[in-house]
């Protein structure tokens, strides 16, 4: 699909202009959000979008004969904040073969990233027979955004035991969180500028997650490795530790590992056996 | 996506003087360097506890209504595959369902329950979540069933008042004139859209009025000024209405409810939940914002120990129809499954506790590691230990109807 006729809103894409498919029209002008008024909006869910790297949102409503569509488009600083924000909401994704952008599509949304967007299209009945003009919505205004870059972030990562669909990327607390109890505040350092990988293994010795965080440079990682194991939360007990090695036990009797190795920190979490500190 | 309370857990943990050091990032961080002063020392601050004016709230001798209730610890849970199908609610069967958990959780008839908790003189205050509809939000047809309860027992329609703190919601949730006539529909607080002045003539919040000045949830030393994500103080005061120390509750709780219904919605908030405690907990009052670093979810107990909450809330019914496990407090299809329950309580702690392990169940079996980290029910141990609620696994009576 080209990118033509469109609807201007707010810094994003074009959106579908009245007329879209013949019979889907825009109902009444687009709510803006930008900046910290993303409050607004989802004022539940804001602070994760503002950890990655927010700019704008823009909300659209359309309306056939067949039902109501909402747009949601979220304009993220840079692509790796779309696909943060992406990993975090996508769970297992559902493809549908009619769009090639990454995306998971259901019968009340469809979200896809690319570029430094992230979109929702929204219908709010969950109409069976809509799930195709989702698609429609979502292809046009893909059309309008550049092409993504490859990804090689998640490169870091092991490839062997990677649980699919468990890929996150984390730049601070809130992301981390999700995932781990480790301290207060930034504990890990990432600043909102370093991004960190994690996702889940499986292997004999049962489930574990590992996260990886490359820093700009090794002094960097080194202060991060210290706040760490300086700033432990009081429910994470330490087991053992080196210049570049700790082990602790946590909250729930699992253990845990964080190693530093130049400019990055690897932690290895919920690990059955008490690992070696070697 | 749409409104709901900020709710991440990472926010609620961290103090004040985290929040405005991650705020400004990199600048804070930078800041620390140049002045020699290793990070790792200032993250070794401890976090300050914050004085509120619960020892107030506790003074206030008990009534016969009072949390947590005739039935502490006891949680009736109604299964019925018909109650959804296809997406689409059966109103028929909800009202039976209602009906069902209500008889069962009072031991007694319809009639005798509504005498347990309510006057034919009543205003009664049905609490919705109007968030993330149609997926999430609560669903119409419990409050329908609620209302033909007590209009059949002779309450006056004009007394029941559905609400919630926005305006904004109740609208897209179904909750209007319309479908529910006679019935007032309201809302404590407005937020004035983008381009558009939100104050009045004399210079405050249109919705100012609404609240009671004289009753409030005080945090001292928290105020509304430069919370992380409101680098814009009149974008705060917009939505949050006052943005000093104090969280005035507002006059409808105050002045006009006399009883309150508490009808939540059952999903988590990162990895902790937003049902019944945070549905009152974090709309009863304002200048919410402020609040959610350094006091988290230990709000939820406290404005639920405010004794124009405690002493009016008499029912906690939590819409488990539809469940969000992983995602919330936004709607996120990915992560809705029909769960056709309902779940019955007087004591809204022992009902989160239950939904709260429920809710840890159910993300395990989808595969999710969950961070089970105890600050995430600190709260309801909180609120047991204040005499609010039955928390104990070892003490909750789960009864199935």
């Amino acid at each position: 699909m080209v990118c033509g006729a469109a609807l201007a809103a707010g810094d994003g894409p074009p959106l579908p202009p009245s007329g879209f498919l013949g019979t889907w029209n825009v109902e009444g002008k687009p709510r803006l959000f930008p900046g910290s008024e993303l409050y607004a909006h989802i004022d539940g869910g804001a602070e994760i979008f503002f950890e990655f790297g927010f700019e704008e949102a823009t909300v659209q409503r359309y309306r056939s004969p067949n039902g109501e569509v909402v747009v949601e488009r979220y304009t993220m600083s840079d692509p790796l904040a779309a696909l943060g924000i992406y990993l975090g909401k996508c769970g297992k994704e559902t493809p549908d073969p009619g769009f090639a952008e990454r995306h998971t599509a259901g019968r009340f949304q469809l979200m896809f990233v690319r570029d430094r967007y992230f979109v929702i299209v929204n219908d709010p009945a969950g109409t069976p027979a809509l799930t195709s003009v989702l698609v429609e919505f979502a292809r046009s205004i893909a059309s309008c955004v550049p092409e993504s870059r490859p990804v090689t972030v998640f490169d870091a990562l092991p490839k062997q035991g990677q649980i699919e669909g468990s890929l996150r990327l984390i730049r601070g607390p809130v992301a981390l969180e999700a995932i781990a109890t480790l301290g207060r505040g930034d504990i890990l350092q990432l600043r909102r500028r370093t991004a960190a990988v994690a996702a889940d293994y499986s292997d004999a010795g049962g489930k574990y997650t590992v996260i990886i965080a490359t820093y700009p440079d090794a002094q960097a990682a080194a202060a991060a490795f210290r706040n760490l194991a300086d700033n432990l939360d009081p429910e994470i007990k330490p087991v053992a530790s080196t210049e570049t090695r700790l082990v602790f036990r946590d909250y729930d009797g699992t253990f845990g590992t964080a190693s530093l190795a130049a400019r990055r920190l690897e932690l290895r979490l919920r690990l059955r056996q008490e690992p070696p500190l070697k | 996506m749409s409104r709901s309370h900020i709710s991440m857990d990472v926010i609620f943990e961290m103090n004040r003087r985290e929040f405005v050091r991650t705020a400004t990032g990199c600048t804070a961080a930078a800041g620390a360097l140049m002045l020699g002063v290793p990070a790792s020392a200032q993250e070794k601050e401890a976090a300050p506890d914050v004085t509120t004016n619960i020892a107030e709230f506790l003074k206030v001798p008990r009534t016969r209504h009072s949390l947590p209730g005739p039935f502490p610890g006891r949680v009736v849970k109604v299964t019925d595959p018909r109650s959804l199908v296809d997406e689409r609610v059966d109103g028929k069967v909800v009202a039976e369902m209602v009906e069902r958990g209500i008889r069962t959780l009072t031991g007694t008839s319809m009639k005798k329950s509504f005498q347990m908790f309510f006057t034919r003189d009543d205003v009664v205050g049905l609490k919705v979540n109007p968030v993330g509809p149609p997926l999430i939000s609560t669903k119409p047809e419990i409050a329908e069933a609620v209302i033909r309860w007590l209009v059949d027992n002779k309450l006056p329609i004009r007394n029941i008042v559905i609400w919630d703190r926005f305006d904004l919601d109740l609208k897209d949730a179904g909750f209007t004139p319309s479908r529910f006539p006679g019935v007032r529909i309201q809302a404590l607080q407005t937020m004035v859209e983008e381009g558009h002045s939100f104050r009045d003539a004399g210079g405050n919040h249109i919705s100012a009025g609404s609240f009671d000045l004289d009753v409030y949830y005080l945090a001292k030393g928290v105020v509304g000024k430069g919370v992380r994500g409101y680098q814009d103080d009149e974008f705060y005061l917009n939505q949050h209405v006052f943005a000093g120390e104090y969280s005035y509750f507002g006059k409808l709780l105050t002045r006009d409810i006399t009883k309150l219904v508490n009808l939540a919605a059952y999903k988590n908030t990162g990895n902790g939940i937003s049902m019944a405690t945070k549905n009152v907990g974090y709309a009863a009052v304002c200048n919410t914002g402020r609040l959610h670093a350094p006091l988290g979810f230990k709000v939820c107990t406290e404005v639920l120990a405010a004794p124009v909450v405690r002493d009016k809330l008499v029912l906690n019914i939590t819409d488990g129809l539809r469940g969000q496990y992983e995602g919330g407090p936004d709607k996120n299809e990915k992560f809705v499954y029909p769960n056709r329950s309902l779940y019955f309580a007087t004591d809204p702690f022992a009902l989160d506790a239950l939904c709260h392990r429920e809710l840890v169940a159910k993300r395990k079996e989808m595969g999710i590691a969950v961070n089970e980290h105890p600050r995430f029910t600190e709260y309801l141990n909180y609120a047991e230990k204040l005499g609010l609620g039955v928390v104990d696994p070892a003490k909750i009576a789960l009864v199935r109807a």
